[in-house]
């Protein structure tokens, strides 16, 4: 039950974090001179993003050890953590194209940033599609196991290939120039929040996972 | 060399099955010659047109074709459970791996050459014909890419409930890359864009090595049940 | 010395449970008859012992090492409810494939099994274009090119009329003869019984019994079968 512990202890952080880091982003800093206002969802933006870095990650190690232990508790990580990316990658777009319509003008562009996350976000939701596609409890974790690694490494190259194409086109502008120090701290604050928010999302979702495993085990015992 | 032994009998395989089946390349012809046609109505491919629009005209078209013939390919063995004649023997999963990676290659390239012949005679282009063996590396490291990352995806598709219908939500954001790769360097090629080609030839180099050494280590997990 | 052995195999799909703490050994040898009603788990157990599916629980040896480090499967032949046949090839390209997998230069022991199995007249036909019968009997062919130490067959005799069961039942003396294991599921009392040195009876997913052939008698088998509704051959 050290689980539960730690999803506790992680809610009581968070209930205290996310209300301050509210207040730093809305009250503490400073607007910036160009972009005003709109310029403070980038401290959820950027967060988030990281947050579903982290989330993806930790899909891509727990698809390798299931592949390695054949254990499902594996599996149940991997895909509490995709999913937890999945709604994190999706947030980052929504967000990131809340920002870009007042500052770039438009809702969506082919920046190589947003492509890579637009194009992870493609392969989470085929991971999922494939899980719904497959009964067998085995071969859906082997499965998506194999899809959890693919998609993952697949993300330097997509980074890669995104920017070189960009790099013909014309640039459009980079955000925003250097952040203030006091800008700086509370985009430091920002992301230990939502870091905190994404361990915690997983760790619920994961235990979720195995509370549902262990009621069909009941289930089953019940018939017998 | 008992490894490449198996691969080889594999892609002999195939291509019989090919031969007296005929399920995957002529289908696979078919789609490049319709698409071809269908593009003709969507875009405006006039004269002066053509050379800009033809990189992105036949790497679609490739991309297509080939996920049809793919998934055929990998339904050919899932059919009666033929592929368990080749996990019951002798032949590695890696050896299996290489033998299906073969046979998709070589349908794919007899289908891009065949898509590059329509396209000169549909779009009166011939200069694409003339410009092959500059092209060449290009077409020959993407198509690469595509049955390295084509073979594993559709073997595993092709177990699930939706079968191959499910196979172009996996597998084309996975490529991405090599169809950037494929238009940029055709388009540096063909209408002398700055730039270099000699980049996009290093990345599809780059994802082909990477995709071969993964799917090498994870294939033997798609074929256990 | 066991072959093969089984501690506590247990296989759950989605919510229901085809096996449930299988403990069972094969001697090297020996033939082992699987009778059962349908929904048993014939099929899962066969699957899980051949390798190419994964149990829920429980340990697997082969050779006395776990099944991931043994090479199980390219030792074995299994036959399934489906032939594993390339249907579009011919019967000769069929066993042409397997006998370029296995690197054998013997045409001529390809063209004694397809006589000795009476597909020769059929060689240069498609297999899509046999009868359901002789499907099974290709499929069958395949494992003696293959020479493997254990057959695993699901059900062989599906399909197949008198003449073909005692032909097959033939045969599997023969590979029981050269020492192989064979592992059977069958609907067959009496031809099941005859093969097996050791006869089972699953049911829902467990042994009802396992026990030498000797300690059962083909009437036991016909009484459970017909407990269960369900009608043997």
């Amino acid at each position: 039950m050290k689980t539960n512990r730690t999803i506790s202890i992680l809610f009581f952080l968070l209930m205290v974090m996310m209300p301050l880091n509210l207040y730093l982003i809305f009250k503490v800093a400073p607007t910036e001179r160009i972009m005003g206002d709109v310029q403070r969802i980038f401290y959820l933006h950027v967060s988030l993003a990281s947050g579903a870095f982290l989330a993806f990650t930790c899909t891509f190690v727990s698809s390798i050890l299931f592949l390695w232990k054949k254990n499902l508790v594996w599996d149940s990580a991997a895909s509490a953590a995709a999913e937890t990316g999945l709604l994190f990658a999706t947030l980052v777009l929504v967000t990131g194209s809340l920002w870009a319509r007042p500052i770039w003008n438009v809702w969506w562009t082919w920046d190589p940033r947003l492509l890579t996350v637009l194009i992870l976000w493609f392969i989470y939701v085929g991971y999922f599609l494939l899980r719904g596609g497959i009964a067998d409890r085995f071969k859906k974790a082997q499965y998506s196991a194999v899809i959890g690694i693919i998609g993952y490494i697949d993300i330097p190259v997509i980074r890669y290939a995104t920017k070189w194409w960009k790099s013909i086109h014309p640039l459009l502008s980079r955000e925003g120039g250097g952040l203030n120090p006091v800008m700086k701290n509370v985009m430091f604050f920002s992301l230990a929040t939502f870091l905190v928010l994404t361990v915690f999302l997983f760790l619920f979702r994961f235990r979720l996972a195995r509370i549902e495993e262990r009621l069909q085990k009941l289930k089953k015992l019940t018939e017998d | 060399m008992k490894f490449m032994g198996s691969a080889i009998a594999i892609l002999r395989k195939d291509i019989l099955l090919e031969l007296r089946g005929k399920e995957s390349l002529s289908l696979m012809l078919f789609l490049s010659l319709l698409l071809l046609v269908i593009f003709n109505f969507a875009l405006d491919t006039g004269k002066e047109n053509v050379s800009s629009l033809a990189p992105g005209i036949l790497w679609v078209v490739f991309t297509f074709s080939g996920i049809l013939g793919m998934g055929r390919t990998s339904m050919a063995e899932r059919d009666e459970d033929a592929y368990l004649s080749i996990v019951f023997s002798p032949a590695s999963a890696e050896s299996f791996y290489i033998g299906k990676v073969l046979s998709n290659l070589l349908f794919l390239v007899i289908m891009e050459m065949f898509t590059l012949l329509f396209f000169a005679i549909l779009y009166d282009f011939e200069k694409i014909i003339g410009m092959l063996p500059q092209l060449l590396p290009g077409l020959l490291l993407g198509t690469l890419g595509f049955s390295l990352v084509g073979t594993l995806f559709s073997f595993l598709t092709t177990a699930s409930r939706y079968g191959e219908v499910l196979l172009p939500f996996l597998y084309l954001p996975v490529v991405v890359p090599i169809i950037l790769g494929g238009v940029s360097s055709m388009d540096i090629i063909l209408n002398g864009k700055a730039g270099g080609a000699g980049k996009w030839i290093q990345i599809m180099a780059v994802f082909d090595v990477l995709y071969f050494a993964v799917s090498l280590l994870l294939f033997r997990y798609i074929i256990e049940e | 010395m066991n072959i093969i052995e089984l501690r506590g195999v247990r296989k759950q799909y989605h919510a229901k449970t085809a096996l449930g703490g299988i403990d069972m050994y094969v001697r090297r040898g020996e033939c082992i008859t699987l009778f059962g009603p349908n929904g048993a788990g014939k099929t899962t157990l066969l699957k899980i012992i051949s390798g190419i599916m994964s149990p829920t629980e429980g340990r697997l040896l082969y050779n006395d090492k776990p099944y991931s480090e043994s090479d199980i499967k390219k030792d074995a032949f299994y036959l399934g409810h489906r032939t594993s046949l390339y249907t579009a090839l011919t019967v000769m390209e069929n066993m042409d494939f397997i006998r370029r997998l296995f690197s054998l230069n013997h045409r001529r022991q390809v063209e004694d099994i397809l006589r000795g199995h009476g597909l020769w007249e059929r060689r240069n036909d498609p297999v899509n274009e046999l009868s359901q019968g002789m499907k099974r009997r290709l499929a069958l062919a395949k494992g003696f090119i293959m020479s493997p130490e254990i057959f695993i067959l699901d059900e062989p005799f599906t399909g197949l009329d008198h003449r073909w069961r005692s032909a097959i039942l033939a045969k599997i003396n023969d590979i029981k003869k050269q020492g192989k294991s064979v592992l059977i599921s069958t609907h067959l009392v009496e031809e099941g019984h005859r093969l097996a040195d050791r006869v089972a009876f699953l049911h829902r997913g467990r042994f009802l019994f396992i026990r030498d052939r000797e300690e059962v008698d083909t009437a036991e088998i016909y009484g459970l079968f017909d407990s269960m509704g369900e009608l043997a051959g």
